[in-house]
């Protein structure tokens, strides 16, 4: 049974929503309607990832991140809000936020942060990775399902080991650009799943079985048995 | 009111000001003309009388006497002192009842308040010379020095005479001037309050002098100007949100309300969520994309920006899209060989570039070309993507970088219409310009900043 997250929310429509959702994908969930309330639940602990809004009722919620990170509280935080600017979102990163999300969002783009946040990569220093029948060598620079050597491009090299890294869960496109190639929105055409599709061209050959799939709604998966 | 009032105070204030400034100069220069005049005058008598009494001193009592007369005689102002003491002290001859406190040395020396001889109203300062004759008897020598006084007198009375005009000459000066100014600041205020009523047409008034009021009026009109520009794109905006919100969302509630009332299956009604949902989605892109440009309005100015290269960051946009042109057939190419160095803010021109190429591939049809170039020429950078497809036409370029503008090419729709919007406030928060040209065939955006000169001379500005 997995730790549950944290909601500090005080819209309660939203609210609801974020709830059913992060259910919805099995996740166990508690709610948190005001400040107050929030960093007492907080602090309570045995929360494995906090989603908080910025504004709740004209208070900022970064400060309560900020008090947690002061009394030495690290669990991950995934901030929304309606503040957009780039000066916003460096001050809810700075302030120890973990990931930011600006509204509106959808909510596979949350659940599929929040997941990432809750399985952070402890190791990175690791230079092989395993994933199902794929093996990359971070050091080599060669990937291989079975036994067979797949021929990657650099920036497919990347892309995959950002699957690697994160098998069995949902990575959504605005994760992989800001992550993979750095930028920061969403273009409107479909061109990360070229990327994808070329990637999967390579890595499922003849009759394999399909390794990253579509996540109707919401992004990509490297389906994989554990 | 209070304002005009105080100006107007303030106009005059200083007119006060100058005029006490001419008067205390002014007087100072008469007052030195007289102090130099008095002087030397002073000097001159002081001079004479040494002179008389070296001459006189040695002549016989009778000689001396006769000449002391005829001095006094001739003395018709009655200014000349003479006398003749024995050599106790006692007056023998002349009109100077005691003898002066002055040592007896042949010197010329000032006494003041020595009453004026044949009179003893009056008492004034003189000039004394007393010389020892050889029989021990003092001649005395002496003159008023009321010319002296009636000089200043002079010097002070053409003093008053000249200043007085002067001064209200200046006064009258400043008054006209103040009022001048309040006239033009009643104009300018009366103005103001019509703009205030809704008269955005109305102008401060410019006289053409190119003085200061001038020089405010002339900006605050530019500002009207700018801001009438603004709200008119801002009236044809809200139009156009209305319209790009409105649409999407009676879509979306009619898919609804046909769900609810006709769809027969689960299956059916879940098909018009799913369309609703699409609708919506849409709407939802068209608010974040408005966020998004005022987000980069608001957002960050020069302060975070940095030294960056725009040919490493049109490198990366080529790796990221080139599969996308791949799989519509599309041939893009990047020529980009040297660093593009500029100062800016780096996500945000890797997203104005990003969305010209994404608008250029979306436009540019099976077996064509994109291409992306990034250079400095002239001594500025520059960004080109040029694409071979159906181009604008030269009537559509200005308008295609407005918000909202959905320009049909090929008759396909640019999407939300806001990408280009975004790059051009992304390339104007740089002080970069971003215009399209005719690329025969297809369009060529460039996007070019200032030069460097330019640059280095509006930092040394602020």
């Amino acid at each position: 049974m997995k730790p549950p997250v944290l909601v500090i929310e005080d819209e309660h429509d939203l609210a609801e929503e974020i709830c059913f959702e992060l259910q919805a994908s099995g996740h166990v969930v508690r709610l948190a309607e005001t400040w107050e309330e929030g960093l007492r639940a907080a602090r309570a602990g045995g929360v494995s990832v906090m989603v908080l809004d910025r504004m709740l009722h004209g208070e900022d919620g970064l400060t309560i991140i900020e008090r947690l990170r002061g009394e030495g509280n690290s669990t991950p935080v995934l901030v929304i809000s309606a503040l957009s600017s780039v000066d916003d979102r460096i001050r809810g990163l700075k302030a120890g936020g973990d990931d930011y999300l600006v509204k509106p969002f959808e909510l596979r783009e949350l659940t599929a942060r929040v997941e990432a946040l809750s399985r952070r990569i402890t190791d990175t220093r690791a230079t092989r990775l395993r994933a199902g029948p794929l093996e990359m060598d971070l050091v080599e620079r060669t990937v291989r399902r079975g036994e067979r050597l797949v021929d990657l491009l650099p920036r497919e090299f990347k892309l995959l080991e950002y699957f690697m890294r994160r098998p069995n869960q949902i990575v959504t496109r605005a994760m992989l650009l800001e992550d993979v190639w750095n930028f920061k929105f969403l273009p409107q055409t479909n061109v990360v799943d070229v990327h994808i599709s070329n990637l999967r061209r390579k890595i499922d050959e003849g009759g394999e079985a399909r390794l990253i799939v579509n996540v109707r709604a919401a992004g990509f998966k490297l389906h994989v048995d554990d | 009111m209070l304002t005009i009032e105080f100006l107007r105070a303030r106009a005059f204030r200083i007119a006060i000001a100058f005029a006490l400034a001419i008067a205390i100069a002014t007087s100072a220069v008469f007052a030195l003309i007289y102090l130099k005049v008095s002087t030397a005058d002073v000097e001159r008598v002081g001079a004479l009388l040494v002179d008389e009494s070296a001459k006189g001193v040695g002549d016989s009592d009778e000689g001396l006497r006769r000449a002391l007369d005829l001095r006094i005689t001739r003395d018709l102002r009655r200014l000349d002192y003479v006398a003749l003491f024995d050599a106790k002290g006692g007056l023998v001859f002349g009109n100077v009842p005691t003898m002066p406190p002055i040592p007896i040395d042949g010197r010329a020396h000032r006494v003041s308040e020595f009453p004026l001889p044949d009179s003893n109203s009056k008492a004034d300062s003189a000039i004394f010379v007393a010389r020892e004759r050889p029989d021990g008897g003092v001649l005395l020598l002496g003159r008023s020095l009321l010319e002296v006084y009636a000089l200043r007198e002079t010097v002070f009375g053409a003093l008053a005479i000249a200043l007085a005009p002067t001064v209200l000459l200046i006064l009258a000066i400043g008054a006209i001037f103040a009022s001048r100014a309040s006239r033009r600041l009643a104009r300018i205020r009366k103005t103001i309050a019509d703009i205030m009523n809704g008269d955005l047409g109305a102008r401060l008034p410019e006289t053409g002098e190119a003085d200061d009021i001038d020089k405010v009026a002339r900006a605050v009109n530019l500002m009207l100007d700018e801001i009438n520009r603004l709200l008119d794109q801002l009236k044809s905006v809200g139009d156009n949100i209305a319209h790009d919100l409105r649409s999407p969302l009676a879509v979306a509630r009619a898919k609804i309300e046909r769900g609810l009332k006709q769809g027969a299956t689960v299956e059916d009604q879940r098909a018009a969520m799913a369309d609703a949902l699409a609708h919506l989605d849409r709407a939802a892109v068209t608010i974040a994309a408005l966020l998004r440009i005022s987000a980069v309005e608001n957002g960050p100015r020069e302060r975070s920006f940095e030294d960056l290269d725009l040919s490493a960051i049109c490198a990366g946009i080529f790796e990221l899209y080139e599969p996308l042109a791949q799989a519509n057939s599309i041939e893009l190419t990047i020529e980009a060989p040297k660093p593009t160095l500029v100062r800016g803010d780096q996500d945000l021109m890797r997203e104005a570039i990003s969305n010209l190429v994404d608008n250029a591939i979306k436009f540019t049809p099976a077996d064509g070309k994109v291409r992306i170039e990034a250079a400095t020429i002239d001594g500025r950078p520059v960004v080109r993507v040029s694409d071979t497809g159906p181009g604008i036409p030269p009537q559509e370029r200005e308008k295609v970088f407005q918000r909202f503008y959905q320009f049909e090419r090929d008759g396909r729709s640019s999407g939300h219409g806001l990408g280009l919007s975004i790059a051009e406030t992304i390339a104007k928060l740089h002080g970069f310009n971003l215009t399209v040209e005719d690329n025969n065939p297809g369009a060529r955006f460039e996007l070019r900043g200032a030069d460097k000169a330019s640059l280095a001379l509006e930092a040394a500005h602020s």
